[in-house]
């Protein structure tokens, strides 16, 4: 009886679990018809409503748009923005700033169309699911967390990718890119190993694409938290780290010690002649007793494992800082964070001692000293200098250059004097290419650009350090970001490929007043978004205005800082207080 | 002569078969992989004692006067007199990477040996209390252990170390944590099959208290077993902790631990394999000889296996 109880059970079970199964493939069946219907209607609406009141005003009537502050006492550059006409946009600032250009030239401000921002409220993360911009590629596909396809779009208004499609895919380790390039499965990588070099150069079947070090890296202190609230322990650490062996041991050629935060080739900028602090360890030592300094405490240095051309390995030379500030009987402990976390906790003014660098987005000084040392939204050294921030926003609105150099190195001594970062390198870098790769480059300001790389294939696949944070990147500082941004939007000017000049890009033509005070664009009139929207005037204003304007719906972004923004421009208008 | 020789010897087999402990100990000393298991071990242990005689340099200490990365040189394989020795080379930060690797004994022996008591000691009490008092403790206890050894074990240790934060103490007890169900499961079948004997019962017939009759009558039977799998254990927790290391998760730099020495130098199999090579190879060495050792501890102490092994 027992026994034939417990079979009946048994059979039960089985056939219970064997009508579970034959359920499940109908369950998708089921969901699937229901899932298009919502996400279908999602997507027409915002594209089919959308589209006829542009063009229903845009035929009889445009009606210009303009944002403008009503002073220039908020703290910011522009005073305002407008539409002239269709094609034609002015940009009035408070005062003069003789990089504009190069400003306006940065992926940051690529323009988006009006009625895709409105739709998506200016969210990124949404943004990013269906790219929408005007460049040379369109995004077809981003599977997260392992690789972007981009597409030629054959609309485009200037001369069209070369190569059908192109592959975005990343690797933290330098090995494995290495490993990739080697075996063919990739035509590029960013950021070959110091140690790699030699091979590449030997191989001739590659090529090794040398990128200028305009870039910084520091060892940063939040000067608001213990134990660096002391300007003369932050002092002392500029004296006991030894940055000559550092470049020397760890660095590829062609990188430099930093002499200041802004590298050489940067004037007005850099000042030669405000050298940083001789190594002394014994003096750093004798310092840090006399301020009193806890020497059994365990300071923590916060750093991230990814490769910049600044940085070609973070764990090692984290460990050598570590070992040189035991010399003087300094305890650090290494604290390894994931990227974006990192860089959030740092902006955020949460790590006292940590590891990074900066890489040119413009060549000009003020794009070094304005980011991290007068945007206010910026917090990674503490809350700002106010001796710092006058003698940078002087320099950065003086148009000669003797003048702006002045500012500038009083910059550079008050750096000195101050000590929020030690600077150490400006590290050379590179890109490794296939040798059949036509059109193959390397970009001082880290934006290579594949429309004009051919492979013979009709494919062409770049392997770079990490996966971008977003594919609209007017909220976005990584430059892992950026470079995917740049493929399929497009700023009113940009960068020639390769190099850093400026040359027209959705706007044709710009001039500006004698006092540098307004710039007025003229775009193109044949451009068309990847949705089919036209490019006009409004575009420009309302992308703008999306960034500029807190009050605006469309300030939203993926954290909201707009850190590149206020790094540029200052403050936002109608921000909260 | 002849004869009384052959008697005599029989006798002291006879004799020597009188003491379990001291046969046990003779056939591990015959059993051939244990010897060299045994071998190994010793000499592990004798390096990590001596680590600070042993090694030339100071682990943690950067060499500044040399090139990082510099390949082995040995004086007596020919290499210039007038270079410094540096037996395995130098790693990426310019350090003996001897010395690093000898200073890494003592971590590797100390984490496996402090996790497997660790999980012994928890799992036991647990074991013990579930065996003992069986019913629903026994069941609720034992599902619980059930579902822990459910998860792949790696995966549930970088839960734990996520959770506890990174370092060699909370790596160290993830590994015991997840090692917990296997002795737990251990003692509790064999309090299960001794617990109802009849020297228990006689035991407990004159007024033994519980806690006596498990400390002294029933747990020592679980001693054999117990040493076995506690020294294969010992050769995966080290290995454990070698990956959780090379994971990021365990020791932190510049320990010179082997699982972070050779993930920091993951890169460098191609462009600088002595990076790789040495600390692997010290990780494989004493792995194998903690596996060898728990093969020949269990031929000799597995009645089961008692005759047919040692031959």
């Amino acid at each position: 009886m027992k026994h034939r109880f417990t079979f009946v059970l048994f059979t039960a079970v089985v056939l219970f679990s064997m009508m579970l199964a034959s359920c499940q493939p109908p369950a998708p069946a089921t969901e699937a018809p229901a899932a298009p219907p919502t996400e279908a209607p999602a997507a027409p609406p915002t594209e089919a409503p959308a589209a006829p009141p542009t063009e229903a005003p845009a035929a009889p009537a445009y009606e210009p748009m303009v944002v403008s502050a009503e002073n220039c006492d908020y703290g910011g550059e522009f005073k305002s923005i407008e539409a002239l006409d269709e094609h034609t946009v002015k940009f009035t600032l408070c005062y003069p700033d003789p990089a504009f250009p190069s400003k306006v030239a940065f992926s940051v401000f690529s323009i988006q169309d009006k009625d895709y921002l409105d739709a998506n409220q200016g969210d990124s993360v949404k943004m990013s699911d269906q790219p929408n911009g005007t460049g040379p590629y369109k995004v077809t596909e981003w599977k997260r967390g392992d690789s972007i396809t981009f597409e030629a779009y054959p609309d485009y208004w200037g001369e069209k990718a070369k190569t059908k499609t192109l592959i975005f895919r990343w690797s933290a380790e330098a090995a494995q890119r290495f490993l990739e390039l080697q075996s063919g499965t990739a035509d590029g990588i960013d950021n070959p190993a110091t140690e790699d070099w030699e091979a590449i150069e030997s191989d001739a079947n590659l090529k090794l694409y040398p990128r200028d070090g305009m870039n910084i890296f520091y060892i940063g202190f939040n000067h608001d938290l213990d134990p660096f609230k002391d300007e003369k322990v932050r002092q002392a650490f500029a004296m006991a780290i030894d940055r000559q062996r550092i470049v020397d041991q760890y660095y590829p050629k062609g990188s430099t010690v930093a002499v200041n935060f802004v590298p050489p080739a940067l004037v007005p900028g850099a000042s030669p002649d405000v050298p940083w602090y001789d190594y002394d360890p014994q003096k750093a030592k004798a310092m840090l007793e006399e301020a009193g300094f806890d020497f059994n405490q365990e300071i923590e240095l916060s750093y991230r494992n990814v490769v910049r051309a600044y940085l070609p390995n973070p764990v090692v030379v984290g460990q050598e800082i570590q070992a040189q500030l035991a010399e003087i009987g300094v305890k650090v402990k290494l604290n390894e964070m994931e990227s974006t976390t990192f860089l959030d906790a740092t902006a955020a003014g949460e790590k006292p001692f940590y590891l990074l660098g900066w890489n040119a987005d413009y060549p000009d000084a003020s794009n070094f000293f304005d980011y991290h040392f007068a945007a206010e939204t910026n917090l990674q050294f503490g809350t700002l200098f106010e001796d710092i921030v006058k003698e940078i926003r002087a320099g950065g609105q003086t148009a000669d250059p003797d003048e702006r150099q002045m500012h500038y190195t009083k910059v550079n001594e008050l750096l000195k004097e101050h000590v929020p970062m030690i600077p150490v390198a400006h590290g050379g870098s590179g890109t490794a290419f296939k040798a059949s790769v036509k059109g193959a480059h390397s970009s001082p300001l880290g934006n290579e650009r594949f429309s004009v790389m051919e492979t013979g294939t009709d494919q062409l696949v770049w392997v770079q350090n990490g996966e971008p944070a977003a594919l609209w990147c007017s909220d976005e500082t990584d430059g892992e970001s950026l470079r995917a941004c740049e493929q399929v939007y497009e700023p009113l000017l940009s960068f020639v490929v390769g190099g850093a000049e400026v040359e027209p890009a959705l706007a044709e033509t710009y001039e500006s007043n004698e006092d540098l005070t307004e710039w007025t664009f003229t775009l193109r009139k044949d451009v068309k978004f990847h949705n089919g929207a036209t490019l006009d005037a409004n575009d420009v204003v309302a992308t703008y205005a999306s960034l500029w304007d807190a009050s605006s719906p469309n300030h939203v972004g993926r954290t909201g800082n707009f850190e590149y923004f206020t790094a540029f421009f200052g403050t936002f208008i109608n921000a909260p207080k | 002569m002849a004869q009384t020789g052959v008697i005599s010897q029989k006798a002291e087999a006879i004799y020597e078969r009188q003491s379990p402990a001291r046969e046990a100990l003779r056939r591990l000393l015959r059993h051939r992989s244990a010897q060299v298991g045994m071998a190994l071990l010793g000499l592990l242990i004798f390096v990590a004692i001596f680590a600070e005689q042993i090694s030339p340099y100071d682990p943690t200490k950067i060499i500044k006067e040399s090139k990082r990365r510099t390949p082995p040189c040995i004086h007596l394989l020919g290499c210039p007199k007038d270079q410094p020795q540096h037996i395995f080379g130098l790693d990426s930060n310019t350090r003996d990477l001897f010395s690093r690797v000898v200073f890494g004994s003592r971590l590797s022996l100390q984490v496996g040996i402090a996790s497997i008591g660790f999980a012994i000691l928890v799992g036991g009490v647990i074991g013990a209390v579930s065996g003992y008092v069986g019913g629903w403790t026994d069941n609720i206890i034992m599902r619980i252990m059930d579902v822990l050894m459910a998860f792949p074990s790696m995966l549930l240790a970088i839960a734990i170390v996520t959770v506890l934060g990174t370092g060699l103490i909370n790596a160290l007890l993830a590994i015991g944590i997840v090692s917990i169900p296997r002795y737990a499961r251990l003692i509790r079948a064999t309090i299960l099959s001794v617990k109802e004997m009849e020297f228990v019962q006689a035991s407990r017939a004159l007024g033994a208290s519980p806690l006596r009759l498990l400390v002294v009558r029933i747990l020592p039977n679980a001693f054999t077993p117990l040493i076995v799998q506690g020294t294969l254990g010992i050769a995966t927790a080290i290995i454990d902790a070698a990956a959780l290391s090379f994971l990021g998760l365990g020791a932190e730099p510049p320990r010179p631990e082997w699982g972070l020495m050779m993930g920091e130098e993951k890169n460098s199999v191609f462009n600088a394999p002595h990076l790789l090579i040495f600390p692997g190879l010290a990780i494989t060495m004493t792995v194998l000889s903690f596996n060898l050792l728990g093969d020949g501890l269990r031929d000799a102490l597995d009645p089961r296996l008692r005759g047919g092994s040692a031959s």
